[in-house]
């Protein structure tokens, strides 16, 4: 007897979604090193492993926050599903409103896990990427004790990077229990690789447990 | 009444890629004409979650089996089934907890979830910490289930294992079962295409080819048949889970 059940309909019912709000330094210094056209690249890497990967393609909602500018923060289109993301073309220059930007991620957060709920849309922890080469121009203080907090209730799951070395550590890892990473280089396309495979990561955590994280060594400096 | 079951677990995407071994594990046996089965998940987060999900559904199974066979079991009255089986996961939970601490380890490190069956014609009973889906489902259609329970995200949930475990164990009667009735437990990885949109039932154009040809399948056939349609490349598209399924039909 064959053991090949025919004729057997295989298809996701599940409506799953893993929010993931970019929160991007635009500032002036970005310009050095061409760090601003790297960070470009590796949001079209971004979109080409999201949209490789069916999984990820599927459950993926994805929001990009700019700040630069005259302390400007810009929301780069509205939340996308991963399968439509288009990359935007962010250009650099002026001021670091990280704290702006980062009380907008939260809001941002909050209002898209409403919708999900209303519309009975099940989802994953939130994710909040925050990459910066610096440090803020606007007030930070409250903004990076809520995201602390926000992520201590579960709210969502914070990632502060810093790029290069003028990159203020200690304040980006103000914004997140687990402190800032370095990356390595300017190695913005592993990182964006690595955070497509974040996305679609079987990330169960236990309640009041950390949430794991696929290893980070292929961009991340490992602090000694 | 007689029992067919069929079991299959395949390892998903996620733990194939990093060499890891399938978490989810699962258990059955059939003691005079009452079905036992039960389905564990492995927390990804857990070091020992393997371990911990074989142990609590091999243990599980065995100490109901033991019971039933002893007497003990009250078959027919669904109102007792909450407090013996509270007896049952406490005792199985403090055996693993003896095991974690022999090994200077936590409960915490053996986290898995637990979803399984105690089912006769007259009466049974789901039982079930956590996520994934137990689903009895009537000749008619007409189907009994037992949710997952996740708190506010889809990718966390409650562990035998938690300190709080008793909060979460929900137990579902089931008043009686019928000839053409089929029961189904299955971790979250299989849930996704086996579990209809509304969660109301199983997926019909999934359940209803795969129950035509266990019907006339043996075990070992059946079960090879399971575990390749769990394996389908289909699958991998749709969850990097680990994804077990226990089948029982009755006649």
């Amino acid at each position: 007897m064959s053991n090949i059940i025919p004729d057997v309909a295989l298809i996701d019912n599940s409506d799953e979604r893993a929010p993931l709000v970019l929160v991007l330094d635009c500032s002036g210094s970005m310009l050095d090193d061409n760090k601003i056209g790297l960070l470009n690249d590796g949001l079209k890497t971004l979109e080409k492993e999201l949209k490789a990967d069916p999984i990820a393609a599927r459950c993926g909602r994805v929001l990009v926050i700019s700040f630069g500018g005259d302390n400007d923060v810009e929301l780069m289109g509205d939340w996308t599903d991963a399968m439509d993301f288009t990359p935007p073309d962010l250009k650099a220059g002026g001021m670091t409103p990280m704290g702006a930007a980062m009380r907008c991620a939260l809001d941002e957060i909050e209002s898209q896990k409403s919708q999900m709920r209303s519309a009975g849309v099940s989802y994953k922890r939130p994710i909040i990427m925050l990459l910066s080469d610096g440090e803020p121009t606007d007030d930070w203080q409250q903004v990076a004790a809520d995201c602390k907090s926000a992520e201590a209730q579960h709210k969502v799951n914070v990632m502060a990077i810093g790029i290069g070395d003028q990159a203020n550590r200690d304040i980006l890892g103000a914004f997140s229990n687990k402190g800032a990473l370095n990356m390595k280089g300017l190695k913005f396309k592993e990182l964006f690789i690595w955070l497509s495979r974040s996305i679609q990561a079987v990330s169960r955590a236990a309640t009041g447990g950390t949430v794991q994280l696929n290893p980070v060594d292929s961009w991340a400096q490992i602090q000694t | 009444m007689k029992w067919k079951v069929f079991f299959a677990c395949a390892a998903g995407k996620y733990h194939l890629a990093s060499n890891a071994p399938c978490q989810d594990a699962g258990q059955y046996t059939v003691v005079d004409d009452v079905l036992i089965g039960v389905v564990c998940d492995g927390a990804g987060s857990a070091s020992e979650g393997q371990f911990g999900s074989d142990f609590v559904a091999k243990r599980v199974a065995a100490l109901i089996s033991d019971s039933i066979k002893s007497g003990q079991f009250a078959k027919s009255a669904p109102a007792d089934c909450r407090a013996y089986l509270f007896a049952i996961v406490e005792q199985a939970r403090s055996e693993l907890d003896e095991i974690a601490a022999a090994r200077r380890l936590t409960l915490r490190d053996f986290a898995c979830t637990l979803v399984g069956c105690v089912a006769s014609r007259d009466a049974g009973c789901f039982f079930h910490i956590g996520d994934g889906f137990a689903i009895y489902m009537k000749e008619d259609g007409e189907s009994v289930l037992s949710q997952p329970e996740n708190g506010e995200y889809s990718d966390q949930t409650y562990f035998v294992t938690d300190d709080s475990w008793s909060e979460h164990l929900r137990v579902t009667p089931l008043s009686e079962i019928n000839r053409g009735g089929i029961i189904g437990l299955m971790s979250d990885g299989t849930s996704p295409f086996a579990v209809n949109r509304p969660k109301t039932g199983f997926y019909r154009p999934f359940i209803d080819p795969v129950v035509n040809f266990l019907k006339d399948a043996t075990e070992e056939n059946g079960n090879q048949a399971l575990k390749h349609m769990l394996e389908d490349e289909k699958t991998y598209q749709i969850t990097s889970d680990d994804k077990t399924l226990l089948l029982a039909l009755a006649s």
